[in-house]
């Protein structure tokens, strides 16, 4: 074929092209889809199509309904937190008797015996051991209980109904109604929530769902809340209401991470989210009877036990880092301290103390270990009597116990709320951070994911410090 | 250290302010000395070029006056610009009155494409909302090299018109013709097809997208007056002021080409009402449109409501044996005839 030929067959081509018109692209897709749904329907029988009718929608109707559909999702997701939440100390009690109060003695004692320097016998054993075995104590229980309940939720076909339920209050913040879903999951493990936004097929509601999901308060984050909340709010009221006062506190804490999510949302879509393609489609699908045995086991290998392994992974360079910055000196101070003593006037601005900031970074791997980090911390900068040792985490088993090393370390009422303030609104731990990178493959959302939290915790501690001291 | 939580707060507030100032969205300092800094000679040659081709099209006359008070420059560098242009063979004078020379047509079609390609490329493949894209399209049509422009015009199939209707010039600078009346001067009982949503001024074409009219759509004029003009589209009413109207361009549609008189949105469609889908509205665009139609809401489909929600808003469809939330917004850009 010769260039002449070629040219001429182009011009003639978007000659056409211009007669048709700028319908064509979509007549053809639809006739497309027509024609294959007309072929669908001449060959495909269905005999099954009555079934729907009958249980489904009775269960639909009620779980959809303007009285019931909220009473239930609450009451569901109510009982499956408390399950979670009160279960997991027996188990969490046990793991933590076996790792922490039995193997560490026993692996101290074994090194000694094989005379290990103390260098290596701290780093090792006091270091990588002991946070590791912490995460997996903390970690573990609620992981294991949570997600197969939640997964066979999901088995089950409830979930959707639940996103179809509470679409609305989420599109006014420009938000998913699956986004209700991955918030949920967060509640269990963060990194779990933002794994779980692949439910949803929108950019935009995708990106939403995976930076807010740290307003979600996870299983690592639960216990310091409730026993800050023990220890410092139960104790401003009488003794007959300090469960009650305490409970709620804790509660409110979730409840404005709920609002931190609708708020983020809302200002995520007015902003740097304006511009990313947004769709929406939510498929009911019909019931059926959940295969146990099998979500049992998937949820427990494709969610508690990837996440735990991602967290050991990161937890043991922290301990590591824990034992090494309070063990190594430079002049007279332990790199721990002075770290305390710059951070201390930035802390005091937010209401809290250096102790906590230097907790919060060092333990980026893994909320479940800043309790222990900072009993530590406290007691070596502060020079009051107890704990492990340098550079060794410990926790107390009553909450008394552990209320004085805090009051002794100079803790108030403004340091605790502000506290379980920032518990809430910081960085998400470094398993969530490298999962959205997985998730999103993009360093720019994944910086905002992490940055953001943080900020606004500044900011809110940082607001209720001044105003406290106000009055 | 002098601390005290009055004065920390007011530093506090002081930089929020501060910060709100320079990056408020729009009219925030630093965008607005970032803009500045872009304008330069080449902005203002192709926005005095973009309105002449305008003026050219619309039969307006244009001067140096109703240049400087339609242009947001310095008058001085808008005189300036105009003497360079003339140099330069861009345009002419024919007396005060300004014409574009062949030269200077072929340039300024050259940006109404990539304006107009833009303003498509942004509908079908981002999320920003229609009232923002002239606004997106107003930058960029003064940056895009013409080798960019191609290939923005490949990637998106070559289109013919823009989202709003107005035909885009090819690279040839062809450019295709709208046969239409404007919505206000159509008479009643007239039916015709919206071809074209003109979105300058914004103040009209923000009160045309919350009426939610939809570009495609087939009317029927009920009343004209110079008080207001009733339509019926898609089975709802709408009731806009004269001069709201002569912003929206119409086909007159003759006997045989009326597609179909029972068209409502599916938004219309009650409970235990059942309907066929006749098609899915030109305001449903990109990768919404094609998920609707791979969940199967095509051409001739029975469709029926299975579930309301709480909130009213989704609402499940049935479709096809299979229940599928749509939002309210979605439903109103599908089109159906109630059986």
């Amino acid at each position: 074929m010769n260039k002449n030929s070629i040219d001429n067959i182009i011009a003639l081509s978007s000659d056409l092209r211009w007669k048709i018109g700028d319908d064509f692209h979509d007549g053809l897709a639809e006739g497309i889809y027509a024609d294959a749904s007309e072929i669908a329907n001449g060959s495909v029988s269905i005999d099954n199509e009555k079934k729907r009718f009958r249980l489904d929608s009775k269960i639909d109707k009620i779980v959809t309904s303007k009285t019931w559909g909220f009473p239930i999702m609450f009451m569901i997701l109510g009982v499956i937190l408390w399950l979670t939440i009160i279960g997991a100390n027996y188990p969490s009690a046990m793991l933590a008797n076996l790792l922490l109060d039995n193997m560490h003695p026993a692996l101290k004692g074994f090194a000694s015996s094989i005379g290990m320097p103390w260098w290596l016998d701290g780093f090792l054993i006091d270091g990588v051991y002991l946070a590791v075995a912490w995460v997996i104590a903390v970690m573990l229980p609620p992981m294991a209980i949570f997600f197969p309940m939640f997964t066979l939720l999901e088995d089950f076909g409830y979930l959707p109904r639940v996103a179809f339920n509470l679409d609305y209050m989420f599109k006014k913040s420009g938000a998913h109604g699956k986004q209700a879903l991955t918030m949920s999951m967060g509640f269990g493990c963060n990194a779990a929530g933002v794994v779980a936004t692949r439910i949803i097929d929108s950019p935009r509601e995708r990106l939403i769902a995976i930076i807010t999901n740290n307003f979600s308060l996870c299983n690592g984050r639960w216990p310091t809340q409730i026993l800050i909340a023990t220890i410092f709010i139960g104790a401003v009221v009488p003794a007959s209401f300090s469960a009650i006062a305490s409970l709620s506190a804790v509660i409110g804490i979730a409840i404005l991470g709920i609002f931190f999510m609708f708020f983020t949302s809302w200002a995520l879509t007015k902003t740097v989210l304006k511009g990313e393609v947004s769709t929406f489609n939510l498929e009911l699908p019909p019931y059926r009877p959940p295969r146990f045995w099998k979500t049992v086991y998937t949820s427990l290998i494709d969610r508690t036990i990837i996440v735990l392994w991602r967290a050991i992974l990161f937890a043991a360079p922290a301990g590591a880092v824990i034992w090494l910055i309070s063990n190594i000196y430079i002049g007279n101070e332990s790199i721990a301290t002075l770290t305390i003593n710059s951070l201390d006037g930035f802390g005091f601005l937010l209401g809290m103390n250096g102790v906590i900031l230097l907790a919060y970074i060092v333990a980026i791997p893994a909320n479940e270990i800043v309790i222990p980090t900072i009993l530590m911390l406290t007691v070596m900068a502060s020079g009051i009597p107890g704990g492990e040792g340098v550079g060794v985490m410990f926790e107390l088993d009553s909450a008394n116990a552990t209320g004085d090393i805090l009051k002794a370390g100079g803790w108030t009422l403004l340091t605790a709320v502000n506290l379980m303030l920032f518990s809430l609104l910081h960085n998400p731990c470094s398993t969530t951070i490298y999962t959205i990178y997985k998730e999103t493959n993009s360093v720019k959302w994944t910086t905002v994911a992490s940055i953001l939290p943080v900020i606004m915790g500044f900011v809110i501690t940082f607001l209720v410090a001044q105003v406290w001291r106000l009055f | 250290m002098n601390y005290n939580p009055v004065f920390a707060l007011l530093i506090f507030f002081a930089v929020s302010f501060l910060g709100y100032l320079l990056f408020r969205p729009r009219n925030g300092w630093f965008w607005l000395i970032k803009n500045n800094l872009k304008s330069n000679e080449k902005t203002v040659i192709e926005d005095i070029l973009k309105q002449l081709y305008h003026g050219e099209n619309s039969g307006n006359e244009v001067n140096i006056n109703s240049l400087t008070s339609a242009l947001k420059f310095n008058n001085s560098i808008i005189v300036d610009v105009i003497k360079k242009m003339s140099i330069n063979e861009l345009i002419q004078f024919e007396g005060d009155v300004l014409k574009l020379t062949n030269s200077g047509r072929d340039y300024a079609l050259r940006i109404v494409r990539v304006h107009r390609l833009w303003e498509k490329y942004l509908a079908e493949k981002t999320g920003y909302a229609k009232a923002e894209w002239h606004d997106m399209a107003e930058l960029k049509e003064h940056e895009l090299s013409p080798e960019e422009t191609n290939v923005l015009a490949t990637q998106l199939g070559n289109p013919i018109y823009d989202p709003h209707g107005d035909p885009i010039p090819t690279k040839s600078g062809k450019v295709a013709d709208v046969n239409g009346e404007f919505l206000s001067s159509l008479a009643v009982n007239a039916v015709g097809k919206i071809i074209h949503i003109e979105d300058e001024p914004d103040v009209i074409y923000k009160q045309i997208i919350a009426e939610n009219i939809h570009i495609g759509s087939q009317i029927r004029m009920v009343e004209n007056n110079n008080q207001r003009i009733v339509f019926y589209a898609e089975g709802e009413e709408f009731i806009l002021a004269p001069i709201v109207a002569a912003n929206i361009t119409v086909a007159v549609l003759e006997k045989d080409e009326i597609v179909e008189e029972n068209m409502v949105r599916l938004s219309s469609l009650k409970e235990n009402e059942t309907a066929r889908i006749l098609g899915i509205s030109k305001e449903s665009r990109g990768d919404n449109r094609r998920r609707l139609l791979d969940l199967g809401f095509v051409k001739g489909t029975k469709i029926s409501i299975d579930l309301i929600s709480p909130m009213k808003n989704p609402i499940a469809y049935l479709v096809k044996g299979t229940s599928i939330a749509l939002r309210k917004d979605q439903a109103s850009k599908i089109l159906i005839k109630k059986d």
